[in-house]
C-alpha cells in the first residue's frame, strides 16, 4: 500500500490502544468507543494525507470533533423534542398538523434567543479576553498569530481563550441551553451524570 | 456554584482551548477524563458553548467589527472593492492585503457563476456581481440574482445589494435590486438582512421575503412560495402586491423592455403572474390586469391611467 495515500490510516493502527481509551474516556461507554474508532478509520482513510506536522495529535483532533458533533447532534436533537413537548397540546391529537409553521417560528426564535445571548456574553468579557476570543473565532487567527497580535505570551492567549470559553459556557448554561432533558429523564446507561444539572 | 465546580471547568476550558495546538497532551487530557464522569461532562458544554460561536457567527460576527476602533461603516463600502476587505482585519493587522474585486456582468441572458467554495450564482440578465475580500466571501449585487450557498461554518457570505446587506448561512434565496430598492425571497434555509435604514437585522426563514423601499420608506416581510423563486429562469414572473415600480424594474430586466411608471401609479400594487418569454405581451397583460393603459415608442412602454 502506497505510504502516502495510507499515512493517516497506518498511524491510526499505531495508536489505536491509546485513542480507543480516549475515546472510551470521552464517551463513557467501551463498545461505543470501538464503533468511534471504526468511523474515525473510515475518516482517516479517506482523507488525503497532505503534509501533517503532527499525525498524532490529528487523529486525536478528529477523535475528540467526532465526540463534538456527537455531542451537537444529541444537544439539537433533545431541544427539538423538549422544544415539541412544550409546545404539545394533547386536546389537538394530530401531530401533523401542528407541525406545519410552529417550528420554524419556534426554531428562529431560539436563534435569535441565543446569538442575543452570545453577543452579550462576548460584550461583557474582560478586553483582553474579548479580543483574543474575537480574533480566535472571527477572524480565525490561530494561537501563536494571536499571540503575536496582542503582543502577549502564548499562554497569555490561551487564558484569555479559557476564560472566554467558560464565561460563554456560563451565560448558556444560565440560560438553560445544556438542558437537554424535557424532564427528569435519567441517562443512566452510560453511568454518566445528565447533563445540565451535574455541573450546578 | 461551588468552588470545586469551578475549578473543574476551569480545567475543562484550559484543556478545550490546549488541544487546538499540535503540543496538547492527549494522554494526559484522556486520564483527566477517567478520573471522573463529571470532567467529560464539563467539557462537553465548554466545547458546546465554543462550538455555538460558530452557530452564530453571522448574527454575533457584526461584534468584531463594531469592535474595532474606527468609524461605522458608510454605504457604499463596495466602491473600491480592496477596502471592504474586512474593516476589522484592517484594523488589526494592516498588513494584510485584499485580493483584488472579480466583477462578473450578465448581458441579455442569464449566467451561472461558481464561487471558489462551491457555492453557485444564477446572475439575472442585465446584473453585475462583484467578489472580493480575504475568502472571496464580499459580494455586491446590482441586479437580479439567484444564490445557491453552501454552508460553511468558517466563512460567511455577505451580499451587498441596493440599500441592505444580506447575510447568508448556507441557503437558496433570490435578490432582485432596483436602485437601493432591494427584494429579497428565501426559498431554502435562512438568511439575515441588515441595513443602516433598518433599526435591527431581520432574519428570514424559508418562505418569507423582504421588499425594501428606502424612498417609499417601505420595508415589508411578506410570505413568498419557494416555488416562485427564481422563476424567471421559466420564463415567468408572480406577484403579491408587490409595487408597480418593482414589476417595471423586473419587466426591463428579464423582458428586455422599458417601462415607465408615472409617480402616481408607483405605488400601487400588482398581484398575478406574467409570462415573460415576450416583453410587448407581458406589458399588454400586466396593463390589462390593472385597469391600466399602455402607449409605446418602439420598446419603451409607458402605463397611465385608464384602459
Amino acid at each position: 500500500m502506497a505510504e502516502n495515500d495510507s499515512g493517516l490510516a497506518a498511524l491510526l493502527e499505531a495508536e489505536r490502544g491509546a485513542l480507543l481509551r480516549f475515546l472510551a474516556a470521552r464517551c463513557g461507554d467501551a463498545a461505543e468507543a470501538e464503533d468511534l474508532l471504526q468511523e474515525l478509520w473510515l475518516k482517516a482513510a479517506m482523507t488525503p494525507t497532505g503534509p501533517i506536522a503532527n499525525g498524532r495529535a490529528y487523529l486525536f483532533r478528529m477523535a475528540n470533533n467526532l465526540m463534538l458533533d456527537r455531542a451537537r447532534t444529541r444537544r439539537r436533537a433533545m431541544r427539538r423534542d423538549r422544544a415539541w413537548i412544550d409546545r404539545d397540546d394533547p386536546a389537538k391529537g394530530a401531530a401533523e398538523l401542528q407541525r406545519d409553521p410552529a417550528p420554524d417560528a419556534e426554531a428562529r426564535l431560539i436563534e435569535a434567543e441565543e446569538a442575543q445571548l452570545i453577543r452579550r456574553a462576548i460584550e461583557t468579557l474582560p478586553a483582553g479576553a474579548r479580543r483574543a476570543l474575537l480574533l480566535y473565532r472571527f477572524e480565525d487567527r490561530g494561537q501563536a498569530d494571536i499571540a503575536r497580535i496582542m503582543g502577549i505570551s502564548r499562554s497569555g492567549v490561551e487564558k484569555h481563550l479559557a476564560l472566554a470559553m467558560k464565561h460563554l459556557r456560563r451565560s448558556l448554561a444560565d440560560c438553560g441551553y445544556f438542558e437537554t432533558a424535557p424532564s427528569a429523564q435519567p441517562e443512566t446507561a452510560r453511568g454518566q451524570a445528565p447533563k445540565g444539572s451535574s455541573t450546578r | 456554584m461551588n468552588g470545586a465546580d469551578e475549578l473543574l471547568l476551569d480545567q475543562a476550558a484550559a484543556w478545550h482551548v490546549a488541544s487546538a495546538s499540535d503540543s496538547m497532551d492527549w494522554d494526559g487530557f484522556t486520564q483527566w477524563l477517567e478520573a471522573d464522569p463529571l470532567h467529560g461532562a464539563a467539557y462537553d458544554e465548554i466545547a458546546l458553548a465554543d462550538a455555538a460561536l460558530d452557530d452564530h457567527r453571522a448574527a454575533v460576527g457584526e461584534l468584531s467589527a463594531a469592535d474595532a476602533p474606527h468609524p461605522p461603516r458608510k454605504w457604499p463600502m463596495w466602491i473600491g472593492g480592496a477596502l471592504a476587505a474586512s474593516l476589522a482585519v484592517v484594523a488589526i493587522l494592516p498588513e494584510v492585503t485584499a485580493p483584488a474585486t472579480q466583477t462578473f456582468a450578465s448581458a441579455q441572458t442569464s449566467r451561472t457563476i461558481a464561487l471558489s467554495d462551491g457555492s453557485e450564482v444564477v446572475l439575472a440578465p442585465r446584473s453585475r456581481l462583484s467578489v472580493a475580500g480575504r475568502h472571496g466571501n464580499e459580494l455586491a449585487l446590482d441586479g437580479g440574482a439567484l444564490f445557491a450557498v453552501r454552508h460553511d461554518p468558517n466563512r460567511t457570505l455577505s451580499i451587498a445589494a441596493g440599500g441592505l446587506r444580506i447575510v447568508d448561512l448556507g441557503t437558496r434565496f433570490e435578490v432582485q435590486t432596483d436602485g437601493p430598492a432591494v427584494r429579497v425571497q428565501v426559498s431554502e434555509g435562512r438568511v439575515e438582512v441588515r441595513g443602516d435604514a433598518l433599526g435591527q437585522p431581520v432574519q428570514l426563514m424559508a418562505g418569507r421575503g423582504i421588499l425594501f423601499d428606502p424612498a417609499h420608506q417601505l420595508a415589508t416581510v411578506e410570505a413568498v412560495s419557494p416555488a416562485d423563486v427564481g422563476e424567471w429562469r421559466e420564463g415567468r414572473l408572480t406577484y403579491d402586491a408587490a409595487p408597480l415600480s418593482l414589476v417595471a424594474a423586473d419587466l426591463a430586466r428579464y423582458a428586455g423592455i422599458s417601462v415607465t411608471v408615472p409617480p402616481p401609479l408607483a405605488g400601487r400594487r400588482f398581484s398575478g403572474t406574467l409570462s415573460i418569454h415576450d416583453g410587448d405581451s407581458a406589458v399588454r397583460d400586466l396593463a390589462q390586469l390593472m385597469g391600466l393603459g399602455v402607449s409605446h415608442s418602439g420598446s419603451a412602454y409607458r402605463l397611465a391611467e385608464g384602459g
